[in-house]
């Protein structure tokens, strides 16, 4: 008896202050929201406004513009939050949310490819088109993550994955239909404005009828908070209550996507601030989980608006990144478990089990290869060089060709060595966090140096033009630092590695839409450098790219065999007297450095790192010197015949290698997971 | 930042010395003689040297064969008479540019305008391509051919000056001075005309605020023009007054703004430009409380102009402005 008594007060007392607190603190910002916009309204006629509704322009702006904007932020932050518990429990991952899953990439693609090919079916319904594109990414993400048995940090990876292909592939639509896609939202970072209630209308049966089922269904999601056995005894009700979960998480991300776009982090952080406070039972978790993401995202869009200047308005999912991603940081530091590395290792070894080729070969061959693809693209292009005109025009100043051979050498010797440096990147990367879906875009590095980049072209734009790769890497160093060091504490962990790389790219990436909404005039050229692209290389950046591989291939060969020993789980690798912090974080620099490099050349060109290393490793195992030497080849090969096909088949418009990259290593990738999925069943 | 403007003038001189070097082993192309003849401007012969961006530029004789990669200077050089054998973003130029400035089937499209094909420009062989300062490929483009460059937007951005200005400039280039006079003084005319209708009209001292509206993240999305745009300065020099007047102004010319901010200028007329598939007033807005609730639509003050109304234009473009602004707030 005298439990009972001491239980239920401290219980009583935490569900109310997650209440009392999700509801003042949402009732403050729905009060806030209502008077700040482009008009100065005072707090007494929102007041006024709100008592009695009269035919006055300030009061059909509250009523008409900013409420329909405040209340849809309320449906979507309490959609998305509820969806993020759900696929947190079902996939039993504290990282699970529907932006980490990449459904709202799934979502928002199908969106912009039915705008695109059924703009008469999207107009009637866009919540099933994104309803489709939501459920595939999910399901690409958890099949590619390892089903039931993924870790949490492979699930994220994988989401991320799904993502990236996903948001390549809607940059691609946007450039090649630009026309059709320019009212959609063009940088897809998600926006609270509305014009009227239409959204709110559409909006809320979908987010209030689907949040009853899942409060309906809050002993199945118990169900699967319990441990593995437990669940498992009970059959096949576990294999259901998943499904439906994610049905349920997927219905609702859908719907707000295709309201206002893809928004992130709210379905990570509002699960988690509400299990600080010892909640656990669901029917109980749901509605406070449902109140606190409502008050994050609409707190987010009004400090949207306040940062608001004379021109324009930040893009609120850029806000809500920028108060999530410090919260993923926070929970890698203070609450991640020390894993060993064991499972990881297993992951690793996946594709050493194919048969080995000989090396000398293999070598021979690609080598021959290369070089044959470098003629090739000095003969192709907008306009066809005859091979026997060819060797002429190298050596002539005023020949037939000349001037165009000029311009094609520089980019094909950069697309050559940016992509060997990537693909070298890919190959210390994954070997120093043994991860095989990591390359150095999950350290930040990437959008660490679209945001240097950007920083250039968009707010000063008068800059001499050779600052702009200076400050790519400047960009590329500071993220990758801000990683190291925050994971130097967990002894540079891999899994803490990849998960402050998330947050880092995340914030990094709000920036870039922040600048990219800034500088709206020229959003069209830095859009295409994030995207990656070998357009107008010169000899100046043939020289840069050859600086870094020069100074950093001898250095990586000459550590490649302490290298090596990162490989092996941490305590084996220390047994041997290895430092195995101090390697892995050489490890990393090396690799970061030499991405850096190349993103300095060429912009953000993602999967050669990340699909070279896998090529390779399907060839010659895991030695490393071996690895370094093939894969250079391979992302050497890769990039260049991205930027030939790229300049050639729609001449006189060029595609960015990027897309292409992301467009031919797509297919092979899935293909790279399913395999390794199918070989761990077998 | 000295350096940096020493380093860029070596690198035109030695652009230009490889020029140089480069046409001297060329032939001249009869040919090219017979497109002027049509002109009956007599034309400047000889050595030209024209301002731009990176300083001077000196021509040995007026360039005939044009590459234009921003459609500012595509309209240009069409008002002097001159098609460019190339030019960037075609399609869309048909679309967004007056029809007064057509390009003919003859032009080439070299790819878009914030990446140029340059393959498909040193295809061409032109004498003189004409591009953005923004470019990084200033470089490039000056080994192909001797390359002007315009900094449209800073200082106090695209205003009248400046297009005047640079058009100048480019008439100096294509040895059209007399011609870019004639069409500057035609302007002045047509806006002595357009004064007179609309004091005829009683519309003298009209007031306005002009905008280009379009949808943006699902909502609708102003450019506000401010004083400092070429096409508020083409209607003051027919006497009407932009009301739209923000703390501050931005280089391009407009501010960005919703919906919200319209109730401010409510008592003054509403211009705008839409595009035929996005006329974000007459359909998103249509049966917004706030858009019908602001006096000028009340009162039927709004005016609409044509689609191909283009606001970064040169003189074409200000005579096609004027006359959609008079024949639109007359009738």
């Amino acid at each position: 008896m005298s439990s009972v008594q001491h239980s239920r007060p401290v219980f009583n007392w935490r569900t109310l202050s997650i209440y009392g607190g999700g509801l003042t603190a949402l009732i403050v910002l729905f009060f806030v929201s209502l008077c700040y916009g482009e008009a100065s309204i005072p707090l007494h006629t929102v007041v006024d406004s709100l008592m009695g509704r009269q035919d006055t322009l300030e009061h059909n702006m509250i009523w008409d513009l900013r409420m329909p904007r405040t209340v849809i932020g309320i449906l979507a932050g309490g959609a998305l939050a509820v969806a993020g518990s759900l696929l947190q429990t079902i996939t039993r991952n504290p990282l699970a949310a529907s932006d980490t899953l990449g459904i709202n990439a799934g979502a928002y693609f199908v969106v912009v490819l039915g705008t695109i090919f059924f703009p008469g079916l999207m107009q009637q319904s866009p919540f099933l088109f994104a309803v489709l594109g939501g459920l595939l990414a999910a399901a690409a993400a958890y099949f590619m993550g390892g089903g039931r048995t993924s870790s949490p940090v492979r699930l994220a990876l994988s989401g991320m994955i799904v993502s990236m292909v996903l948001g390549s592939f809607t940059s691609a639509l946007h450039i090649f239909f630009s026309q059709e896609t320019q009212a959609l939202f063009l940088w897809g970072s998600g926006t609270l404005v509305q014009n009227d209630w239409s959204g709110v209308i559409y909006a809320w049966p979908w987010v209030i009828g689907i949040t009853i089922v899942a409060l309906v269904l809050s002993r199945q999601w118990d169900m699967l908070e319990l441990d593995e056995s437990t669940a498992s005894s009970l059959g096949q009700k576990v294999g259901m209550a998943r499904a439906t979960g994610l049905i349920i998480a997927v219905l609702l991300a859908a719907v707000i996507v295709s309201v206002i776009g893809p928004i992130g982090f709210v379905g990570l952080v509002a699960p988690h601030l509400v299990r600080l406070s010892g909640i656990r039972s669901n029917r109980l978790l749901l509605p406070g989980v449902f109140l606190w993401g409502a008050a994050l995202l609409v707190g987010a869009d009004v400090l949207a608006k306040m940062v608001h200047n004379s021109s324009l308005e930040l893009p609120t999912g850029a806000v809500m990144a920028i108060i999530g991603a410090p919260w993923l940081i926070w929970l890698v530091l203070t609450r991640m478990k020390a894993a060993n590395g064991s499972g990881m290792s297993t992951s690793m070894s996946t594709g050493a089990r194919s048969r080995r080729w000989a090396f000398g070969p293999i070598a021979i061959i690609f080598t021959v290869l290369t070089l044959a693809l470098v003629l090739l693209s000095t003969m192709f292009g907008g306009m066809r060089i005859p091979m026997a005109d060819l060797l002429p025009s190298l050596f002539q100043s005023d020949g037939l060709y000349s001037a165009i051979v000029q311009l094609r050498i520089p980019r094909t010797l950069v697309a050559a060595g940016a992509g060997a440096a990537l693909a070298i990147s890919g190959v210390l990367i994954q070997m120093a966090v043994r991860n095989p879906l990591a390359d150095a875009s999950i350290v930040g590095v990437s959008s660490g140096a679209g945001l240097g980049a950007m920083m250039v072209i968009i707010l000063w734009p008068g800059l001499p033009v050779f600052l702009l790769p200076i400050a790519a890497i400047v960009g590329a160093g500071l993220a990758a630092a801000v990683v190291f060091s925050l994971s130097w504490k967990k002894g540079l962990n891999p899994s803490a590695v990849v998960l402050l790389g998330i947050a880092m790219s995340a914030i990094a990436g709000a920036g870039i839409q922040v600048l990219i909404v800034r500088g709206a005039v020229y959003g069209s050229s830095g859009f295409i450098w994030l995207t990656g692209s070998t357009y107008a290389r010169t000899w100046d950046q043939v020289k840069i790219i050859g600086v870094f591989l020069l100074i950093l291939i001898p250095l990586a060969w000459w550590l490649a065999r302490r290298f090596e020993l990162l490989v092996f789980d941490d305590n084996s690798a220390s047994g041997l007297g290895l430092s195995v912090r101090r390697t892995r974080l050489l490890a990393m620099t090396v690799g970061v450095l030499l991405a850096a490099g190349a993103v300095a050349c060429v912009g953000t060109v993602g999967f050669i790192g990340l699909i070279a290393p896998h090529m390779v490793r399907l060839l010659t195992g895991n030695k490393l010197r071996r690895s370094m030497f093939l894969s250079a080849l391979v992302g050497a090969v890769m990039l260049v015949l991205a930027d030939t096909i790229g300049r050639t088949i729609m001449a006189p418009t060029e595609i960015p290698s990027g897309l292409l990259i992301a467009i031919i290593g797509t297919p092979y990738f899935l293909y790279l997971m399913y395999r390794s999925n199918w070989r761990k069943s077998a | 930042m000295k350096k940096s403007l020493n380093g860029f003038l070596l690198l035109t001189v030695l652009a230009l010395a490889l020029t140089g070097c480069g046409k001297a082993s060329s032939t001249t192309d009869t040919n090219e003689n017979a497109s002027s003849g049509s002109t009956p401007t007599e034309e400047t012969a000889g050595p030209v040297t024209v301002k731009h961006s990176g300083g001077e530029l000196k021509l040995d004789k007026p360039a005939k064969r044009v590459v234009t990669l921003e459609w500012t200077y595509t309209e240009d050089v069409v008002a002097l008479g001159v098609q460019p054998v190339g030019s960037a973003d075609n399609a869309n130029y048909k679309v967004y540019v007056t029809p007064e400035a057509a390009l003919d089937d003859t032009v080439t499209d070299v790819g878009t305008r914030d990446e140029p094909n340059l393959e498909a420009i040193a295809a061409l062989k032109p004498d003189l391509i004409i591009a953005n300062s923004n470019s990084n490929i200033y470089d490039q483009l000056n080994a192909i051919a001797p390359t002007l460059e315009y900094d449209l937007y800073t200082g106090d951005g695209y205003n009248y000056d400046k297009m005047t200005e640079t058009f100048n400039n480019i008439a100096v280039a294509l040895g059209k001075e007399d011609q870019a006079k004639k069409v500057l003084d035609e302007l002045d005319q047509h806006y002595t005309e357009a004064k007179d209708k609309l004091a005829a009209a009683d519309k003298s001292e009209f007031h306005y605020v002009l905008t280009q509206a379009f949808t943006y993240q699902n909502a609708a999305s102003l450019r506000m023009f401010t004083d400092n745009a070429v096409v508020i300065g083409t209607l003051a020099k027919v006497g009407l007054v932009n009301d739209w007047q923000p703390d501050k102004i931005e280089g391009y010319g407009f501010s960005t703004v919703g919906i919200e901010s319209l109730p401010a200028v409510q008592d003054s007329n509403f211009i705008y430009i839409t595009q035929p598939d996005d006329d974000v007033f007459g359909t998103a807005m249509k049966d917004n409380s706030v858009w019908k609730g602001l006096n000028f639509v009340k009162d039927k003050r709004t005016y609409q102009l044509d689609s191909t109304t283009w606001t970064f234009g040169g003189p074409i473009s200000s005579k096609a402005l004027v006359d959609g602004v008079v024949g639109a707030i007359t009738q």
